[in-house]
């Protein structure tokens, strides 16, 4: 099977500080990964850079085999692809529909299928008929419900989630697990990031852990530190233009 | 004391009885104040935004470029610009001199740099996960800043209202570039500023009065927005 990601020598820092050194990796189509590592290990930098919002200081990232162009022209067409719920995710100010249809808009989805999708992604969230609530009074975890419904209803290829389940309660923890553990099945590749302990092993798939920005070696058992932050760390609006 | 209970009584008469003279110069005021503030925010809107946004080499120059043309004189934009387009100015041919275009200009000039400053504020301080949300969900590069100007819409308007703000209660550029000629270019201030000297202080005093109640109205507006 034929890599979807390849990372080769990739290397992010900021300023002096490497803060990803990742010399070989492949992901593959249709997977379900778990990322772990310690807070600041880099597991955001690394969905990141996968989501293609950051070309990396060094190193060469291929998609679908081809080394990926950071240009303003070929991106558009991968990050059509791609999608990251981030870790502490910004809704746009305006109702919760507006906010799960605006990439659904974007893509030239509209009318019947627009709606049906944006109430199929509520729906799978266990948020049904949140539609014309407005997403700033929403609370933390339908907040991330929310922008998690956001990301489902794109059905992208790739679906790269940074902790989506860190500050929802134990139902919904148990709902959303189910929907991300179907979604390879779809041929959604997932790589979700995860400071539960359980989770690798009961959401299956493959385990990659990060100590201080570098692979650790397969089959180590990682140590867990269960703090979450509330960042907009690895994020910026003028760095992506 | 009687005299200013008089003058205050027939400035309320004025008002009340929409005495032609003081409407024709609220509506010039407001009517070049509008023009102005429409060019201003089509060039200092952007401006403040791709400032705000990008990194370049000499941005804090700019920076303190735009904040020293905040503070411009009235009369300093005023002479500048009445040495452009007067006579024998570079657009001296277009005769824009004592009319409201020639006040427009002038006024846009004025508001420019007081648009693109609190637009450049509010984008400084902006969500820093705004751009990358929308490149994510599959905008491009200009819709995704047409949805951060979507997110910060309230700022852009306190931005668009201070500096309608400082063009409607401006003198020095309306006088220098208008000329405060009656029912073309006379404007509240330039009406008061010239008419009290003559001894039209009741006309003045209702000018005032209007210009105050503007004042008032464009503060709250702001005011209203900076709450948001
Ligand atoms: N914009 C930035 N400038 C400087 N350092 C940064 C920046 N973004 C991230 N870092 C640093 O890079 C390192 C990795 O950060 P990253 O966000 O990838 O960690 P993480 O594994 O996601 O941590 P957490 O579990 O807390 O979410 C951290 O030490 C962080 O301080
Ligand atoms: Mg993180």
């Amino acid at each position: 099977m034929n890599a979807l990601y390849r990372l080769i020598g990739i290397r992010q820092s900021h300023g002096e500080r490497t803060v990803l050194a990742i010399d070989d990796l492949a992901l593959f189509p249709g997977k379900l990964y778990t990322l772990t590592g310690a807070n600041g290990s880099g597991k955001t930098t690394l969905l990141t850079l996968l989501a293609l919002l950051a070309p990396p200081t060094a190193g060469e990232l291929r998609y679908e085999g081809e080394p990926v162009q950071w240009t303003n022209a070929a991106l558009l067409g991968l990050r059509r692809q791609v999608t990251l719920l981030h870790q502490s995710p910004y809704l746009f100010d305006g109702s919760v529909f507006a906010n799960v249809a605006f990439g659904l808009k974007l893509r030239g989805i509209r009318g019947d299928e627009k709606q049906r999708r944006v109430e199929q992604a509520l729906e799978l969230v266990g948020l049904p008929g949140f539609g014309q609530r407005r997403a700033r009074e929403l609370s933390g975890g339908e907040a991330q419900r929310v922008a998690m419904a956001r990301a489902l209803a794109l059905e992208p290829k790739v679906l790269l989630l940074d902790e989506p389940l860190a500050n929802v309660d134990r139902g919904t923890s148990e709902l959303l697990e189910g929907v991300i553990a179907a979604l390879p099945e779809r041929g959604t590749t997932v790589i979700m990031t995860t400071h539960d302990p359980e989770h690798p092993g009961r959401l299956g798939g493959e385990q990659i852990h990060l100590i201080a920005g570098e692979l650790a070696c397969p089959g180590f058992v990682p140590e867990i530190n269960a703090s979450t932050g509330f960042q907009t760390e690895g994020v910026s609006n003028r760095a992506y233009l | 004391m009687e005299f200013l209970a008089e003058t205050f009584r027939t400035a309320l008469a004025l008002i009340l009885s929409l005495d032609g003279e003081v409407v024709t110069a609220v509506v010039t005021s407001i009517s070049v104040a509008l023009w102005s503030i429409l060019f201003a925010t089509l060039a200092g809107v952007p401006a403040g935004v791709a400032v705000g946004i990008t990194e370049f080499p000499g941005k804090r120059l700019v920076i303190t470029i735009l904040n020293t043309l905040m503070a411009l004189p009235t009369v300093v934009v005023g002479l500048a610009v009445y040495g452009i387009i007067s006579r024998q100015g570079p657009l001296g041919e277009l005769g824009l001199l004592f009319t409201p275009k020639a006040m427009i200009f002038g006024q846009t000039i004025l508001a420019i740099p007081i648009v693109a400053n609190f637009t450049l504020s509010t984008v400084k301080g902006a969500d820093p996960r705004i751009i990358p949300t929308a490149l994510t969900l599959g905008a491009g590069p200009f819709q995704s800043i047409l949805q951060l100007t979507r997110e910060l819409r309230f700022g852009i308007m306190a931005a668009v209202i201070a500096g309608f703000g400082r063009v409607i209660a401006e003198v020095g550029v309306a006088m220098m570039l208008g000329g405060n000629i009656r029912g073309y270019t006379r404007t509240m201030t330039t009406a008061i500023a010239m008419e009290t000297g003559k001894g039209e202080f009741a006309l003045g005093l209702a000018l005032g009065i209007i210009l105050m109640a503007v004042a008032l109205l464009v503060n709250l507006f702001l005011n209203i927005l900076q709450q948001r």
